[in-house]
């Protein structure tokens, strides 16, 4: 890129210095860019380059036979100072002299500039705001990986990560937390709430290299049971719960049957992992966990590791590589292929939202080209408009160096008022934004236009500026004054070199428009595939809550389901409620836990790997209508005294069980069961059930089964109420049933279904609405660069129309003749834009579904459609060109 | 009548060797830094006006150098007249500024 503008630049030169110098430019540039520094001091180098070089040229067009002797020397700064507000002054003179031209060209670049603020304010808080963790380079996310269960990135096992705090020198330390947020019922002045607790770690704050507030971090003593019953604050806890008094440290908070000691608060801000932690506790594991099998078979934890000082992670890996190594051989039983990685924590944090966020910013960039473009044109048909003014004031003794500048003050004063336009919409972008609140794309952090966004735009406008401003002025101080005045004289329109130009540039523009519409196409369709997936339960009239029953007064099994039975049976008693079921993980919201498994009778090495577990009653499948396919649903008589039932997919028993029947057949969850049968628990299949989407519509439903939560049960269930009443209605209605029922249990969570349903395609949504808007914007921008150049063209010909209708051609030969001449400049746009389109759909494959990036009648519908709006948008000019009296026309100057 | 900075250096890096473009470059990189070497357009703009003033001149390609796109430049008597000219414009400048104690040298 750099290169050929650099080329474009010199094309620009005198001939004189051109033929002279112009390859030694090209070939010093080049060995200069491979000596070069790294990537970061390129970039700047690049712009040098080009700026250099854009400077010299306008030097020698406007300097004359200059020498190298200073001049500005004995003209001293204060004239320049001078010179630079009489440029202002006369700028914004010329600007609120043509309303029209200066409205027009604002908000077409507050437009562009407006979207690239929005943009780069969301990029600029997910992937360059700094952590707030202490060194934060030498922080590592840590994970374990398995090629048979397919996890790249998995939640690791605690026995493994202590061998590997333990056994990994690069190591300084490794904390484990655990993501999710434990919702503890908490009485606070007899009123019940959920208080929002993360469990750590002893050293958890200590590696992050956070310090408490007030009071003291944990030790890694309090890891363990015992010394466990210490909590950390967060900030906003202390201000709401205990008014921001130094005196709580020391204080206790009771949960229940549990009392905990606060030994300290954390600063404003700090949030990590999750936004909703109210306080952070340890984990209290008991010592003897390390040699218990389930420590190092069930995976949870989240590690983080410190590097040492002056460690790689590279290094870090490769010894993390040799402990995982003897790990596999040392417990083959659970660590068998068991990996484990590592990434840098920020590369960790970001990795979900780079992909969207690349796009959209590639998005909203070619927007603002477009707009640069749109606004070069307005400029290049207002210079040669202004071909006289320009020419008077040459003959009258200015130098061309100062009508350039002026030229380019009046670029960048729109530029700027631009900017200030688009910091306004960007600003009310980045509020829709944060309000659509993206699944997957606004995470922990806060949205807000800070100093760097401001900056941001301030630069862009500059950049913008000169990029459409620079151009239409060397075209207009091009010392051909002769040309210019005789050009002026035949009538004051654009003279045949600024027409080819400005045709170029509307290709330019139909180009772009092409890329941001197959865009914004490819999104719509993707969704509308999705919409139509049916997700395998209904999603209409069914609302789910949540609500934690509490140890405290609920201690024992039998007390929790009958507390669940009587709650689901006082609320389909309710008018309007037909059914309540539960379940531990909403269908399409994740999945809770996966397990490998063999059935009876199989031979012991046949394993079948990742099965998801649900946990279910009969309820759950009657409210979400999910068909029972074969086989029978849980019963009253499956029971804890009775063998364990499972209920399976049929994704299933297509997989597993080819060719046979899964009814009657036991399955186990692990992968000794086949050789030691009476070392595990058997379930028995007693039926199929039709497959539910898990994570996401685009995502085929994966093997999985059903318990009985009758057998195997939990105390913070999900309950979903297939209601015929509102949202509102329905969790009044929960509400009052649990306050009879105990009130001091608070309502945890109501997500109706149907939400549920949208937020899994959130992300697609979010990139559809925003390249939606880019896309239409680019149409219209394109729509009004081809109405632009139409009406430009048709103005020019005026006369010539006139003699044309006068020797008898028809109004619809001359439209004809107008449209053929714009739609030949739309089509070289087209085929450009096709082309680069066909490239660079590919960078958003990974968010389509249903459709390929290539997608034929994608393609051809966007041309089809760019054809049309072309076509309305040189029709109109066209046609009142010919609505003229030919007279008039040809009197017409 | 002053040089400016780069017409300077530019005649200081061909005072003692003829050098091809890339190479002033080098030398001024070598000299000052990096981030004071001027840009190439910058560069050859001064090359042709120095050019024009009769400062430099294009000198032979040495032996072993046989890429033709390089061009070698060489000072001229009017160059290093005006090199010295400034040389001594400036050591005058340095004077005062000595006696000024704006050298920290001087401070001591």
């Amino acid at each position: 890129v750099t290169r050929s503008l650099l080329r474009f630049l010199l094309w620009l030169a005198p001939a004189h210095f051109r033929t002279r110098f112009g390859a030694e430019v090209l070939s010093v540039h080049d060995a200069r860019r491979e000596s070069g520094a790294g990537r970061r001091g390129r970039l700047a180098f690049d712009v040098r380059e080009v700026a250099g070089l854009a400077l010299t040229v306008a030097r020698l067009r406007l300097g004359g036979s200059g020498t190298e002797r200073e001049r500005t020397m004995t003209t001293g700064g204060g004239n320049m100072l001078e010179s630079t507000l009489q440029d202002l002054r006369f700028a914004g003179r010329t600007l609120r002299r043509n309303p029209g031209f200066t409205l027009a060209a604002v908000s077409v670049l507050g437009l562009g500039i407006g979207a690239n603020t929005a943009i780069f304010s969301a990029t600029n808080a997910f992937l360059f705001r700094p952590l707030p963790f202490g060194d934060a380079g030498r922080l590592v996310m840590l994970y374990e990986t398995n090629p048979e269960f397919g996890w790249t990135d998995a939640t690791a096992a605690p026995a493994n990560v202590l061998d590997w705090r333990e056994q990994v020198d690069a190591f300084a330390d490794v904390a484990m937390y655990s993501t999710f947020v434990n919702r503890i019922p908490y009485v606070r002045d007899g009123e019940p709430e959920l208080v929002g607790a993360i469990n750590v770690t002893g050293n958890f704050f200590s590696v992050l290299g956070v310090k408490p507030e007030v009071g003291r971090g944990f030790d890694w003593d309090e890891t363990w049971t015992g010394n466990d019953a210490v909590v950390v604050l967060s900030h906003a806890f202390w201000v709401s719960h205990h008014g921001a008094s130094p005196d709580a440290v020391g204080k206790t908070l009771t949960f229940g049957n549990t009392t905990v000691e606060i030994v300290g608060v954390m600063p404003e801000g700090f949030d990590f992992p999750n936004p909703e932690a109210d306080l952070w506790s340890p984990w209290g594991w008991d010592p003897a966990n390390r040699q218990a099998a389930f420590f190092r078979r069930a995976h949870w934890v989240s590690p983080i590791a410190r590097l040492k000082p002056g460690v790689t992670p590279e290094r870090a890996n490769t010894e993390l590589q040799v402990v995982v190594d003897r790990l596999q051989k040392d417990f083959p039983e659970t660590n068998r292929v068991m990996g484990a990685g590592l990434t840098p924590l920020r590369d960790f944090l970001v990795k979900d939202v780079r992909r969207p966020l690349g796009v959209l910013l590639g998005a909203v960039a070619l927007l603002l080209l477009l707009a640069c473009t749109n606004v070069a044109n307005l400029m290049l048909v207002r210079a040669s408009d202004r071909t006289r003014e320009v020419a008077l004031r040459f003959a009258m003794g200015a130098r061309g160096r100062r009508i350039l500048r002026q030229m380019l003050t009046e670029g960048l004063l729109l530029a700027l008022l631009g900017g200030a336009v688009g910091l306004a919409l960007g600003w009310v972008g980045v509020r829709a934004i944060a309000r659509m609140q993206p699944i997957g794309i606004t995470g922990a952090t806060t949205l807000a236009l800070d100093g760097r966004v401001v900056l941001f735009t301030v630069g862009v406008a500059v950049a913008s500026g000169l990029l459409f401003g620079l151009a239409p002025a060397l075209r207009a101080t091009r010392g051909d004054l002769q040309g210019a005045l005789k050009e002026g004289g035949r009538g004051g329109s654009a003279g045949r070199g600024t027409m080819r130009t400005v045709g170029m540039l509307v290709s330019v523009e139909v180009g772009l428009a092409v890329l941001l519409v197959v865009g914004a196409v490819l999104m719509v369709r993707t969704f509308w595939m999705l919409r139509s997936v049916d997700p395998g339960f209904r999603t209409e009239g069914v609302v789910a809550v949540q609500f934690g029953i509490p140890s405290a007064r609920y201690e024992k099994r039998d007390q929790v389901l009958a507390f669940q039975d009587e709650f689901e049976r006082r609320m389909e008693a309710r008018p309007g409620i037909t059914r309540v079921g539960l379940v531990n993980q909403l269908p399409l919201a994740g999945t809770s836990w996966s397990s490998q498994f063999q059935a009876e009778g199989w031979p012991p090495e046949r394993v079948g790997f990742e099965i998801l577990h649900r946990r279910t009653d009969a309820g759950y499948f009657e409210a979400l209508d999910i068909p029972l396919v074969r086989g029978r649903m849980f019963g009253p008589d499956d029971g804890a005294d009775t063998p364990p039932v499972v209920l399976i997919n049929e994704t299933f028993a297509r997989e597993h069980f080819p060719g046979e029947d899964p009814i009657g057949q036991k399955i186990a969850y692990d992968r000794t069961a086949a050789a030691n049968p009476e070392g595990s628990i058997w379930y028995e299949i007693i039926g199929i059930v039709g497959d539910q989407m898990q994570t996401s519509p685009a995502e085929p439903a994966r093997a999985e089964a059903f318990e009985n939560r009758d057998q195997d049960w939990g105390r913070g269930e999900w309950f979903v109420i297939r209601t015929a009443g509102s949202v509102a209605s329905t969790v009044a209605v929960t509400r009052g049933v649990l306050h009879e029922m105990d009130p001091l249990i608070p309502l945890a969570a109501v997500r109706p279904i149907r939400e549920v349903w949208r937020e899994s395609m959130a992300q697609q949504a979010f990139i559809l609405t925003l390249l939606g808007a880019f896309g239409a914007m680019a149409l219209l921008l394109a729509a009004v660069g081809v109405y632009g150049v139409t009406a430009q063209a048709a103005r020019k010909r005026t006369q010539e129309i006139g003699i044309r209708m006068a020797l008898g051609a028809g109004a619809s030969d001359v439209v004809g003749l107008m449209l053929r001449q714009g739609l030949a400049v739309v089509g070289l746009g087209l085929a450009a834009g096709l082309a680069v389109a066909l490239l660079a759909t590919r960078a958003i494959a990974t968010f389509l579904y249903g459709v390929e990036p290539t997608d034929p009648a994608t393609l051809v519908s966007v041309v089809a459609l760019l054809a049309g709006v072309a076509a309305v948008a040189s029709y109109v000019p066209a046609r009142r060109a010919t609505s003229v009296d030919p007279v008039t026309s040809l009197r017409a100057e | 009548m002053s040089l400016t900075p780069l017409t300077y250096e530019i005649l200081l890096t061909l005072a003692d060797e003829h050098r091809h473009g890339y190479g002033i470059i080098k030398e001024i990189e070598a000299r000052s830094g990096s981030s004071s070497a001027p840009s190439t357009g910058a560069l050859y703009l001064a090359l042709q006006r120095m050019e024009a003033d009769g400062m430099v001149a294009e000198a032979p390609r040495p032996k072993g150098d046989d890429d033709g796109r390089r061009r070698y430049y060489r000072i001229t008597a009017r160059g290093r007249a005006d090199a010295e000219e400034e040389s001594v414009r400036l050591a005058e400048l340095v004077a005062v500024a000595r006696a000024k104690r704006l050298l920290p040298e001087a401070r001591v």
